[in-house]
């Protein structure tokens, strides 16, 4: 039996039903009918004039109207589901403040996990904002751009009430007033900040890949589980209440990336290499800047979650397997080098806290050694090697500190030319020697840290020879000058607070004067 | 045990059984409703539903993921919302417009018929005694048998015009309770109850593209159901079945085919052999998903395909045709799965939905 429904302001719309089941009309048809019209083909310009960037990466479109809008969701919803959140949020940030929730946390050491998401991660919220506003601009499809449009939204929003919510802290505790300036001046921070330039600055296709797919679906895990629960073990409820607040918009931003690669997957068979190659490239990438949260997992949080090496089995191991061995199917294969981040798990943490201790002068976070019972901890998570390898430098830097000579390196360390971290990485497969991989371009010779960033390189050398390299830099004369004091005053670090050891630091002080108060009180 | 209430789902309009403690997703997921979701647990709001009807316990919806003013509107999170009453949902379900929706009812039957088809494979005949059965072709019945608790499901080959004689495939699995019961316990003339149709397992004639049904062992059924349906509406776009066997001892039904494609140009007929042995066969040789990338020189772009069978016989198709550059939209598939097979498969992500 055919009828005919007519609805107001809609029109008519013919349905069919069988066996005199009333079926409602699917919440597809209703957005699609509700939407109907709001995009169109430019007539007085041609497409290729108002969408420039979707044509220069060779991803080859067949029908644009193939993309699947997973979400359908109005602006209007949008706005009042995030005005909800908000609401909550920062009822929660007042509460904290008036109950001076920054007492309540585990040890003052830990707000130096917060000082590298404040100057590493949440600038890199902005970036990702601007990304996604440039994707929304370029594609012309309505439904991804609608998606893409409210992920611009909600990084933003991510970005300001992390701002917000870590400026609890800034009350109290040094190292977070010039977020903005260091995340573009700082040298290691220009490992996170290069990332994202990287992705800002290629088309609206790799930056789906790079971003959309490889980082919110990958690795994401990797990234905030450890930040936010780390902040739910360290007694953070603030951070914490941050961490919930913006999940609830991770669900859209994930299904935004597999719904985005499977399109571009399946619309040309030709765009297979490409996706692969970007895979390959934004794994390695990710994980590079991944090192970081490593270091902060296994050496900065004073009440551990989970080893880095745990989270890496869960997270990418198990997860990855899964997403990769569904991928597989469409021809993608693991990424390029993916057996080396399993080859250094035992050590990729240590490796990086040991640079951070012996720059802690150059550092906008205080550093410390590892106690027995800490370095206990690591051995256990990280087998014989660990005390055969590392816990002899530790001890021996404890005994320099008693001895009256903390060690400092005054050396500035080479750089690698693609994700920036200083190279003092080991080789994949021997622990005791530093990796160098180097190319040649256009009679200049570039350095890398490891095979996966100099394939990234050779891939695209126009690109990474522009590089602005923190060390290069204070070399040219072009950070505030040539000594020390001069390049701290131009990061804005303010010297003797914002950096060296936590012990004897102001945001010590702090601590033991709090410890002193509850002490007070207690007794 | 608790209270068990009914869930009706719309826009499909399906009503289910729902006990006090399970989640919505759970029993939806148990009766094969998809319901998007992701975290399943409360967090991530991606199985966000409209309750029409009933009252929920939110159970550990996040106050993020389904906030205040959602659940004064009546929205629930369909992974942590349990019943406390009957309840109607409204859910972001595709109607599909080829699904005829016919009402699950219970027949009582007669076995007509036990016939072997191969040496462990056993077609049962089963004679309804009331009403005749209404269902799409490729849709399934759950049978009850005497002292075995849970009714087990068995695809019907039957086609839907043939709606008093209902014809099951039966595989005996080595071990298994109820395929052991009815190879080596049931008679002709037993009693027998039956529960159904079941299943989203049917073909789209609406997409008037060339079809590929890919069968192994006793998944046949499904697709002879459906091409005899096809056939006698006139169906006049070329369909190719691939009927997958071990040895030539496990092919079955062989003649009919012939006979059918000797009749309809526009259907092809290729039964494959996947274990080596010396006697002599002049059909194809190889597992299912190679003998199809042989058959389309691996291109399967602007075909639907209808896969039945055991899950690694589906995996490995699925990977050929998306290979071949066939999609999750143009895949349907019934996998057959016994006790064994839900052990050893590989964990999958959310990438796909059906697939």
């Amino acid at each position: 039996m055919r009828m005919m429904i007519i609805l107001p302001f809609i029109g008519i719309i013919e349905r069919e039903t069988t066996m005199n089941v009333q079926k409602k009309i699917s919440l597809k048809d209703r957005y699609r009918i509700l939407t109907r019209g709001l995009d169109w083909e430019t007539s007085y310009q041609p497409m290729g004039k108002v969408f420039p960037d979707v044509g220069f990466e060779g991803i080859k479109i067949r029908n644009w109207d193939d993309f699947n809008d997973p979400f359908r969701l109005t602006m209007d919803a949008y706005w009042r589901f995030q005005a909800e959140k908000e609401r909550k949020l920062y009822a929660v940030l007042d509460s904290f403040s008036q109950n001076n929730g920054q007492t309540a946390i585990t040890d003052g050491r830990y707000v130096n996990t917060l000082k590298l998401f404040l100057t590493g991660i949440s600038p890199d919220e902005y970036m990702a904002h601007r990304g996604f506003a440039h994707v929304g601009r370029q594609i012309p499809n309505a439904g991804l751009r609608i998606s893409a449009q409210m992920q611009a939204l909600d990084e933003l929003r991510h970005a300001q009430t992390q701002i917000h919510t870590i400026g609890q802290y800034n009350k109290h505790f040094s190292g977070l007033h010039s977020f903005r300036r260091m995340h573009d001046r700082v040298w290691y921070l220009s490992v996170p900040k290069s990332f994202f330039d990287d992705a800002v600055t290629a088309g609206p296709f790799e930056y789906m890949v790079a971003i959309g797919f490889s980082f919110e679906y990958v690795l994401t895990n990797l990234l905030f589980v450890p930040f936010m629960s780390g902040a739910a073990y360290n007694g953070d409820m603030a951070t914490v209440t941050f961490g919930f607040s913006a999940q609830s918009d991770e669900a859209r931003h994930m299904t935004l990336g597999l719904e985005a690669i499977k399109f571009i997957l399946e619309q040309h068979e030709d765009n297979v290499p490409i996706v692969q190659h970007w895979i390959d490239k934004w794994f390695w990438r990710g994980y590079r800047v991944l090192t970081l949260v490593a270091m902060m997992m296994d050496f900065m949080l004073p009440r551990r979650i989970m080893s880095w090496k745990d989270a890496w089995d869960i997270y990418f191991n198990d997860a990855g397997g899964a997403l990769f061995g569904d991928l597989a199917r469409y021809g993608i294969t693991l990424p390029k080098y993916v057996d080396v981040p399993a080859k250094e798990v035992n050590r990729l943490s240590t490796e990086a806290w040991s640079i951070f201790y012996q720059y802690t002068h150059a550092a906008a976070f205080h550093t410390w050694l590892p106690t027995d019972q800490e370095m206990d901890w690591l051995s256990a998570s990280y087998g014989p090697d660990w005390d055969r390898l590392y816990r002899p430098r530790f001890l021996h830097w404890r005994q320099m500190e008693k001895e009256g000579h903390r060690y400092y390196n005054n050396a500035l360390p080479q750089l690698c030319q693609v994700c920036q971290i200083p190279m003092a990485f080991t080789e994949p497969d021997d622990p005791t020697r530093v990796a160098f991989r180097d190319t040649v371009y256009r009679g200049e010779r570039y350095h890398f840290c490891s095979d996966g960033c100099k394939n990234i390189f050779d891939h695209e050398p126009e690109k990474y020879v522009q590089a602005w390299l923190p060390v290069h830099q204070i070399f040219q004369g072009n950070c505030g000058g040539a000594s020390l004091d001069q390049v701290l005053d131009w990061y804005g670090i303010e010297k003797g607070v914002d950096n060296m050891d936590y012990a004897g630091s102001p945001d010590e002080r702090t601590w033991k004067e709090w410890e002193a108060m509850r002490g007070r009180v207690a007794g | 045990m608790g209270a068990r209430y009914r869930l009706t789902v719309d826009p499909i309009d399906r009503t289910i059984d729902i006990e006090e403690g399970q989640t919505i997703l759970d029993a939806c997921l148990r009766e094969g409703i998809w319901l998007p979701h992701a975290c399943g647990h409360g967090l991530c709001s991606s199985c966000k539903v409209d309750l029409v009807e009933g009252e929920v316990d939110h159970g550990r919806a996040s106050s993020f993921a389904l906030m205040d003013f959602e659940r004064d509107e009546g929205k629930v999170l369909a992974c942590s919302a349990m019943p406390r009453s009957d309840l109607r949902i409204e859910a972001d379900i595709d109607l599909d417009p080829d699904a005829h929706c016919h009402p699950v009812r219970d027949y009582d039957g007669r076995v007509a018929a036990i016939r072997d088809l191969t040496p462990d494979i056993k077609g049962v005949w089963i004679e309804l005694q009331g009403q005749a059965i209404a269902f799409q072709a490729g849709q399934y019945v759950n049978l009850h048998l005497p002292g075995i608790g849970t009714p087990r499901a068995f695809s019907l080959a039957n086609p839907p015009s043939e709606d008093r004689m209902v014809e099951l495939h039966v595989r005996k699995v080595p071990g298994g309770e109820a395929t052991g019961y009815i190879h080596d316990t049931l008679r002709e003339g037993d009693p027998i109850r039956l529960t159904g149709p079941y299943g989203q397992f049917f073909v789209r004639r609406s997409r008037r593209a060339p079809i590929l049904f890919l069968a192994g062992g006793s998944g046949l059924s499904s697709p002879k159901s459906m091409i005899l349906d096809l056939l006698e509406g006139g169906w006049d776009l070329p369909m190719t079945l691939i009927h997958g066997v071990r040895t030539a001892a496990d092919v079955f039904m062989a003649d009919l085919f012939a006979d059918l494609a000797a009749r309809h140009a526009n259907l092809t007929y290729v039964p494959a052999l996947s274990a080596p042995d010396d006697r002599p066969w002049s059909g194809e040789r190889g597992f299912v998903h190679e003998v199809a990338e042989r058959q389309f020189d691996g291109r399967f772009a602007g075909m639907t395909a209808y896969l039945c069978g055991p899950p690694a016989m589906i995996e490995a198709s699925v990977t050929s045709l998306m290979r071949g550059r066939l999609f999750e939209r143009d895949i349907f598939m019934e996998r057959f799965l016994s006790a064994a097979d839900t052990a050893g498969s590989r964990p999958r992500s959310p990438l796909f939905q059906k697939v």
